[in-house]
């Protein structure tokens, strides 16, 4: 439980996906306009990165490495392999959100599909194969992982909304101010960066 | 009304010259009140505008700029081991700390306001009065020793990124103040960190420190200007070549606290020095009974939340005490009160969590806003190690959050309204 906890904190706060290491940008700056859809994105990478995570884990451990089932080394195969699970995943969560929220479904529009090519989602699988975590870790830091994204893009849209009505030079409106707020998030979270949740657990 | 006559005279053209007229605007409006008409459009005019408001927070910090400047030189002193009573040689301290304080706060000023007074003449409005209270406060966060043209660099980044991008006064998303001061802290984290960048002026081998031994630099003001003045007032007079005495180390109460224990702490700075602020830190942040001045000022005159600082208060309270329980190391042990007079908690939760343009908006908000200030605050202060003091990173944190906070309270009530008047429909049918 405690690893659990520390990976989720290092995860969402400590070394935010977006802020820390700028991955999944492009639907981070692109839909974050308005609060209700990022909140909807948001929810949407929180569920792919949180299933993708430990079926990746698995695969790598039992398929991919040498001492999986075919007892053959196969990591030539991961990305292949990641991509594939994470786009059926987002097949997945783009029929439900079709379903039963068709309103979501039409404002998030390109960038639901869009998720499967997401950097911070095959990034954080990287991650987890890069750090070598277990499989509570690799659970703990797909849930992290996907709420620190959560909280980034629903911070951000929020702000957005509230500059909606400041007046910005024309050449900076839209974009332009949306990569200054994202460096200056990135600086307020460096805050926590350096933070180590196992140093005080007392494992 | 001489006065007003003679400004009415050397009024510039506006259209000959807009830059010297917003100039001269800027200035004008301070003394007087314009009588120029406002066309088109619905407008409310009250006497609390905001250049009102901005030089009440200024007359707030005042007793922190005494203060201030007395301590850096009172810091000089103690770390040579001479007038290390409080009244002790006072006019050398507020000589000293003249020296130093002056140059930060005129550099200060004419770069965030050149600043503003250059895009006020651009884009052809008045000029926008944020920036006194952001230059007011930027050199008391300050260490007394940081090299002026980092900081003329910090307040431009500040200024020009985090306010003039997002349009100007009241649109800024990040304390421009704090974000000055971040810039210093990432950017040139030696001149603001460490030991030996809280107490002026000491040179060894060229590198500025305050570590035993060295000797104590004094420039022309000092020798040349005071030292005469003093000499012939007949008064103590600064003296070449002191150096720093055995033993002095320059540390913060937070230095060591991040390092030992709370003994360790004790054993160097009693709770009631560290009360009435005469250590070594921040120019502004170390008077705490200064600081309460300011916050009951501007409580009184409705400028300031007291919301948001009671919420930091009982923030930073319940992390205190969930880290007294905790209890991993010994800086979490350090009793929860303590944590409210070390370090600058009190200067950032009443002057920087305030600031009514970056902090939550709605009541609610405030709570919440003010809560997770004081809770995230201690723990980076005393979880993160890679930083000695928490609240300028905190402050900056829930910045970036407030917005979200306040969309959430507000969304909160209209879901609550819609919800009563649907009651309210169903019973009436």
């Amino acid at each position: 439980m405690g690893e659990f906890i520390n990976t989720f904190i290092r995860a969402a706060f400590v070394e935010n996906l977006v802020l820390a290491y700028f991955l999944g940008m492009c639907s981070y700056l692109a839909v974050s306009k308005t609060v209700k859809t990022a909140f909807g994105l948001g929810l949407a990478v929180i569920f792919v990165l949180f299933v993708t995570m430990p079926i990746n884990w698995l695969i790598n451990e039992y398929l991919l490495s040498e001492n999986g089932v075919f007892g053959v080394d196969l990591v030539f195969l991961r990305l292949i392999l990641f991509i594939a699970v994470i786009a059926s995943m987002v097949q997945l969560v783009e029929m439900v959100v079709e379903k039963f929220s068709p309103a979501l479904y039409n404002s998030l529009g390109i960038f639901l599909p869009l998720i499967t090519v997401n950097c911070a989602i095959l990034g954080g699988s990287l991650f987890m194969v890069a750090r070598e975590y277990n499989f509570t870790e690799s659970v703990a830091f797909g849930l992290g992982g996907g709420f620190g994204w959560f909280l980034a893009i629903i911070a951000i849209a929020a702000i957005r909304e509230k500059i909606k009505y400041s007046n910005v030079p024309p050449a900076l409106r839209g974009l332009g101010m949306a990569f200054i707020l994202t460096g200056l998030m990135g600086i307020a979270f460096m805050s926590l960066m350096g933070i180590d949740p196992a140093a005080f657990s007392g494992s | 009304m001489a006065l007003l006559d003679f400004l009415k005279k050397i009024e510039p053209d506006k259209k000959k010259s807009p830059f010297l007229h917003t100039l001269f605007d800027g200035f004008f409006t301070f003394a007087f009140s314009p009588n120029a008409t406002t066309k088109g459009g619905v407008h409310i005019r009250d006497g609390m505008d905001l250049k009102r408001t901005m030089v009440h927070v200024v007359l707030a910090l005042q007793l922190c700029y005494v203060f201030g400047t007395y301590n850096i030189g009172h810091q000089h002193f103690v770390a040579l081991g001479m007038h290390t009573g409080f009244v002790e040689a006072i006019h050398l301290k507020l000589a000293y700390g003249l020296i130093q304080l002056l140059p930060i706060f005129v550099v200060t000023h004419l770069v965030g306001l050149g600043i503003e007074f250059w895009y006020a003449a651009k884009k052809g409005h008045a000029i926008e009065e944020g920036f006194l209270v952001s230059g007011a406060l930027i050199p008391l966060i300050m260490p007394p020793d940081i090299p002026i043209w980092i900081l003329a660099l910090s307040v431009a980044f500040a200024v020009w990124i985090g306010k003039e991008a997002f349009g100007g006064t009241g649109m800024n998303i990040l304390n421009i103040a704090l974000l000055a001061r971040v810039f210093v802290f990432f950017a040139y984290p030696t001149t603001i960190s460490g030991d030996h960048v809280w107490v002026s002026t000491f040179m060894d081998e060229g590198v500025v420190k305050a570590a035993a031994g060295s000797v104590a630099e004094y420039g022309w003001w000092h020798t040349g200007f005071f030292n005469g003045l003093f000499e012939w007032m007949g008064l103590d007079t600064f003296r070449a070549g002191a150096t720093v005495v055995d033993g002095y180390t320059g540390a913060t109460p937070l230095g060591l606290a991040a390092k030992g224990s709370w003994a360790d702490v004790t054993a160097v700075y009693s709770p009631s020095q560290m009360w009435w602020g005469a250590i070594p830190g921040s120019i502004g942040e170390m008077c705490k009974p200064a600081i309460i001045f300011g916050a009951v000022f501007l409580i009184a005159t409705g400028i300031a939340s007291w919301r948001i600082m009671l919420g930091a208060v009982i923030g930073c309270a319940t992390m205190g005490l969930i880290l007294n329980g905790w209890g991993a190391t010994e800086f979490m042990l350090i009793p929860w009160y303590y944590q409210f007079i070390m370090g600058s908690f009190m200067f950032a939760v009443v002057f920087m969590a305030t600031d009514p343009v970056t902090a939550a908006s709605t009541t609610r908000g405030k709570w919440i806003y003010g809560f997770l200030i004081g809770f995230v605050g201690l723990i980076i202060r005393v979880l993160n190690p890679a930083y000695p003091e928490g609240w300028m990173l905190a402050i900056l944190f829930m910045n970036v959050f407030a917005p979200l906070i306040d969309h959430y309270v507000l969304e909160g009530n209209m879901t609550r309204r819609a919800k009563r008047l649907a009651a309210i429909k169903s019973t009436a049918s």
